[in-house]
Formats: structure tokens, sequence, C-alpha cells
């Protein structure tokens, strides 16, 4: 192999067909999916969510959620996601098409969340749990959230927004209080909308078997 | 052996090779001597972050310190802060050496290696403050990467210009690697930053980029830069050429096809075509023609001359460091087979297999490529033999110990993750131990990168006389015949 051109055309060659492949192909195929009418409500589905929830997905991605927390719900024989009702049916690419990046993560270091939602849907909780995980789970190795919250003197009256029954090391002395600030609440909105039950013709439930 | 001329590293002499090596000597030394402080930086934040993994109180509580920050800025760091420096830094000196032309306009590398650490630095901080983008190994923010990859540009164009001044002759298997390499990077890095980053497209399409990115980032640019320097300093080292050019051209063109195909094969039952995972499947688990080719090649190269590895640091590194890049290979076809990865997938192995492709092959081949050859750019011998054993033996032990137990604690963590009857409570408390043992290594890594970094400085602030034998890790056996190769 002594010639620069030969070698420069075979690895244009063997470069570009994965690139076609795994870059354009996508692009082309799967980058202009569609919503598709949800004829018993007249929504969508997958449905839209809040622009809160939207700004939330800029706090899961800048906290590095998806370090430790999938978001994919893979099918049998690949996996036993369904059996261990991480979700109904496997994610598919439609179920993405609401997000800027997909979080599908590579490790569970800590619990999948793509149906976080469904399971969970008491936003006071999450923040109980963002803000002191082992008052909520002792056994949890989920670091504290604290930051994503002012710890505040109560000045005449209490906040409407303040956290109510933290208990444990980081909960707030007499006088004072937990306030989510923006941030958090954008976060736990984001979560709340993290609910893949709806139907999509390409991902049929799994009948039991 | 084969008596094709492209199984010849180079024929200069000496005088010549003097001067192709101080005409790069400055942006080379750039180069490496900002990827070592990103090592370092990069290995104190991944020990913080096997740390918190035991231990999450550790700096618990503060936004820059959080896991989600310190993982991805230890992976970023030593991704583009050492990584991708010292194969820019071994690619720039063995395509002058191998070109045989002397170095012209060198202030345009000095430009881009001063550009490219400002990126770094700006990325680096951007996951501080709060914009990673959670796409794995493209965690810089947006404003980063165009940074970075003006500096590549500047690179590109210097060694497309270096080898079209090339003196003509045949082309060594290394520079294939290194075409490869120059050639694959900028493409993968725009392509994915274009996409994903700066203007990305709709989700639905981008887990295939991604995960292209990720695998073509390691197999076609990490792995064909490591191997370029392996395939060059090996046979000099031992004063033989390659075995076979047969062999290197299996090894070349099976690593380019299945390599740029590969990376897929994480997803599997993830949200994408069915076929694209099996694509990568298959081209992951071929991926051990290439792992066999180079393996075999080195192999009956070296064969007999072993023993130069017991004095030659650069040698042990590189040795080290190749047979580390076939045990990734062989370990990421098996578990890339769908019967094993729907037990492995999202496990602790994916960690071990990181860390054994990372660090174990590409740190250990630069750390033996960089042993070689700056005493060649500065004229002056690594100061102490002493600290580079104890590089030597701390890195082997450290990533040793951390992939195995993380390999084990990882196929248990699987099995737990993977079972129906089981708790996602008891696969945390089955792997603990495992993650504790690897924080321990990943202690002993940090301290092996710690001991780098002296004798990098100490050759630079002259520790030693210039002049003075080379610093051999063991006494060479009198009667050997070996060259010096140091």
């Amino acid at each position: 192999m002594n010639k620069l051109t030969l070698l420069f055309t075979g690895i244009f060659l063997t470069f570009g067909s994965a690139w076609v492949g795994l870059v354009a192909y996508p692009v082309a195929n799967l980058g202009q999916m569609q919503p598709l009418p949800n004829e018993e409500t007249g929504g969508v589905n997958p449905p839209t969510v809040s622009g809160l929830a939207i700004a939330g997905q800029k706090v899961y991605a800048a906290n590095g959620c998806m370090e430790c927390h999938t978001q994919q719900v893979r099918p049998d024989p690949f996996s036993t996601d369904i059996a261990k009702q991480l979700g109904k049916r496997q994610t598919v690419p439609r179920d993405e098409i609401r997000e800027h990046t997909p979080f599908l993560g590579e490790y569970r270091i800590g619990q999948d969340l793509s149906n976080y939602g469904a399971r969970q849907t008491d936003a006071a909780a999450i923040h109980r749990h963002l803000y002191s995980p082992t008052s909520v789970t002792p056994w949890s190795n989920m670091p504290s959230y604290s930051y994503l919250y002012e710890y505040r003197k109560i000045v005449s009256q209490p906040s409407a927004h303040a956290i109510q029954g933290l208990t444990g090391s980081r909960a707030p002395k007499p006088g004072y209080e937990v306030v989510p600030t923006q941030q958090a609440e954008a976060l736990v909105a984001y979560l709340l909308s993290l609910n893949q039950n709806y139907p999509l013709p390409e991902s049929p439930e799994p009948t039991a078997k | 052996m084969s008596n094709d001329q492209s199984s010849q590293p180079d024929t200069l002499n000496s005088a010549e090779r003097a001067t192709i090596d101080s005409s790069v000597a400055a942006p080379v030394i750039l180069f490496f001597g900002t990827a070592i402080f990103w090592l370092l930086f990069g290995s104190v934040f991944e020990l913080i972050s096997a740390i918190k993994l035991v231990w999450p109180c550790f700096l618990d509580g503060c936004a820059l310190l959080t896991y989600g920050r310190t993982s991805v800025v230890s992976v970023n760091a030593l991704a583009f802060g050492w990584a991708t420096p010292a194969a820019i830094g071994i690619g720039l000196w063995l395509t002058a050496r191998l070109c045989r032309v002397e170095l012209a306009r060198y202030k345009s590398l000095l430009a881009a290696g001063i550009i490219w650490n400002i990126g770094t630095f700006v990325g680096v901080a951007g996951i501080f403050v709060g914009d990673n983008t959670s796409i794995s190994h493209l965690n810089f923010p947006g404003y980063a990467t165009h940074i970075l990859l003006l500096a590549f540009i500047l690179i590109a164009v210097w060694a497309i210009v270096t080898f079209n001044h090339r003196k003509s002759g045949p082309l060594y298997v290394s520079q294939w690697f290194l075409v490869a390499g120059f050639f694959s990077f900028p493409w993968l890095y725009a392509t994915a930053s274009q996409l994903l980053v700066w203007n990305p497209i709709q989700a639905s399409a981008q887990p295939a980029i991604a995960a292209w990115f990720a695998g073509g980032f390691f197999n076609l640019w990490l792995a064909p830069m490591g191997l370029a320097a392996a395939f060059y300093l090996i046979p000099k080292a031992v004063g033989r050429q390659i075995n076979s050019n047969h062999l290197s051209l299996v090894a070349f063109w099976s690593l380019l096809l299945f390599g740029a195909w590969s990376g897929t094969s994480r997803l599997i039952g993830g949200p994408l075509p069915a076929w694209m995972v099996s694509v990568g499947v298959a081209a992951s688990v071929m991926m051990i023609i290439p792992a066999l080719a180079v393996a075999l090649n080195l192999h009956f190269t070296l064969d007999g001359h072993y023993a130069a590895m017991s004095w030659s640091p650069a040698l042990r590194f590189t040795i080290t460091g190749v047979s580390m890049l076939v045990f990734t290979w062989v370990f990421t076809a098996i578990n890339s087979l769908p019967a094993v990865s729907s037990v492995t997938n999202f496990s602790d192995i994916t960690r071990a297999l990181n860390l054994l492709g990372y660090y174990g092959f590409f740190s250990m081949t630069a750390f033996g490529a960089i042993y070689y050859i700056v005493p060649r750019l500065t004229g002056k011998e690594w100061p102490s033999s002493c600290l580079i054993s104890w590089h030597f033996w701390l890195a082997t032990t450290g990533v040793l110990l951390a992939v195995s137990v993380l390999i084990l604690g990882g196929l248990i963590q699987g099995f737990a993750l993977h079972d129906i009857g089981v708790t996602f409570r008891s696969s945390m408390d089955f792997i603990f131990p495992f993650r504790f043992v690897a924080a321990l290594a990943a202690l002993l890594i940090v301290c092996a990168n710690l001991a780098f970094a002296l004798v990098f400085a100490g050759l630079h602030w002259s520790l030693r006389r210039p002049g003075t034998a080379p610093a051999l890790i063991a006494v060479r056996e009198e009667n050997s015949q070996e060259p010096v190769a140091v």
C-alpha cells in the first residue's frame, strides 16, 4: 500500500459507509417524526408537555442525572424491564420527540426513570426526595440536590411554595423553611412529565404469557 | 519476515533524525505538557467520583461537586484534555519522522495547542457551571466545541501539507493509522457537534449518531493513534521489522470497517431501528479480527526479544498498552452478544471496559510513546528510573484491579438487575464492595499519574545533567545482543 490516494479513498469509503448508515439514514428517516393524533382525548401521542417541563430538561442535563439514571424500557428478550414494571411497553424513537437530547443513559446506578411520572405523581414528594434522598429512602445512594433549594429564615409569612414534611438531618430548624428555586420547580415538572403510558402503534404492549 | 519496504519504520541517519526531531520539539512538548496537567486533573475527579459512588455524602450538597458533574468532568477532561492532545503530540512527531520532512511553520501548531487548551478549559468550566449537554463524550457546551474544532483544523491542515511534502517511498504501517486518525477525528467531531450540540436534530434520530460518535472516538481516533505509535516504537526498540505486512493490512482495514460500525451495539433493545443494533453487534464481534491480527503481528515481531521490556520503559508501557487493547476488543465482543448484554447492560461492566480501553490501552501506550519521544526532542534523559518504575506498577496494578473488580461486581449487579425476583436495592448492595475496591484502584491511578507528572517535570527542570546515560528501569544484561533502546 504505497499510494496515499489509494489509502485515502479506502478510508473515505469505509468511514463513509458507516456515516451514511448511522448518521445520514437516521437524519433522513427518524429526524422528522410527528406525534400521532389521539382519538380519545383529541390531543396527540406523545402528549405535549408544559414549558416548565421543557425547561426542566436543561436542569436534568446540567446536573448529570443521566450519569446514574437510564430512560429506556427495552423489550424481551434483551431485558426483563417490562416484567420488572419499569414500563408497559418498549421505548421507541417517537417517545423521544419532545426531548432536546434523549437521556437514554448507560448506567443503572439509580432506577430507570422512563415512567417515573407514572409511579410518582406527588410533586412535594419529589421535592423531598431531591432535597434529602436519605430522609425518604434510607438506603438511597443518591446525592442531595439541596443546592437547588433555598434554605431561609421565615420572615412574617411562611412561603406557600415551601416544602412540607421534611425530616432527617437536612430538615429546617423551627423558624426556617426550604423553598424550591425555579430550577427545582422545572426539574420536578420534567420528572412528572416522564410517562410513556400512551399507546403507539409501533410499540404494542406485550400480551401476558 | 516480509521483505516489503513498508515494514521498515525509517532509514534516516541520526543527524537527519535529530534535525527533524528538533523542528517539532516545541509544539509536541506543548501538547504533552498540557495533556499531563489534564491527566492529573481528570484522574483526581475520577477519584472523587469513585468515592462518591461508595459514600454519597462525600462533598455533598455543592452544585459544582455533585456526582453528575464530577464524573462528566473527569471523562471529558481525560478524553479532550489528556487523550486527544497526547494523540496529537504523538501524531505530529510520527508524521514528521515518517514523512522525513522538517517541520515548517510550527507557530501555527503552537497556536493550535494553545487554542485547544483554551477550548478544553472553557468546556470543563461550562460543565461545572451547568452547561453540560448530557451526551456521552460530547458533554462540552457548544461554545467550547467550536474552539476545539478550530484548533484541530490548524493541525489537520499542517498534517495534509506535511504528507504532501513527504519524501517519496512506501508508506509505513504507522502512516496508514495516522492518516486514518487525522481524517476520522474531525469528521466524527464536526458531524456529531453539528447534529447533536449546535443545531440538534429531533431527538428521535440522535441515539444512533451519539453511539456512532462514541464508538468512533475510541476505535477510529484513539486506537489508530495508539497503534501508530506501537507499530513504530516496538520494531524500533528491538531493532527488527514488523513481522508481516499482510497481517498489518488485515488489522488496519478490519479496524476501520468494523470500528466505524461498532458503536451501536451498546444500544441493544434501545429506541432505534433494530438493524442498526444488529450491525453494531456484528461489527463489535468482528473486532476480534483486528485484535488477533495486531496481537499476532506484534508478538511475532517481538518473539525472542521480550527481554527488552525489562529495561526499556517505552517498550514496557507500549506492550502493556497494546495487550490491553486486545483484551478491550475481545471483552467488548463478548459483552455485545445479546445473550450477555441482556444481563450486563447498564451495569458497572461498562465502566470496566471504558477504563480498560481509555486508560489500560490508550494512556499506557501514550506513556510509552512519551517516554520514547521526549528525550529525543530535548536531548535530556529522564531524571529517575525509580519513579518510572513506580509509575508503571501503580498504573498497571490500578487499572487491572479496577477492571477485574468492576467486571466481577458488574456481573453480579447485572444478574441482580436482570432477575425479576431481586430488588433494585439488592443490586446496589451487591456492587458496593466492588465499587469500594475500585475507588482504591482510582487512588493508585492518581498516584501513578502523579509519578509520571513528576518525572516529566523533572526532565524539564534538568534534574539530571545532559549527556548522562539513558534511564533504564533495570540493568541491561551484559551479554545481551539487544540494541540500546530506551
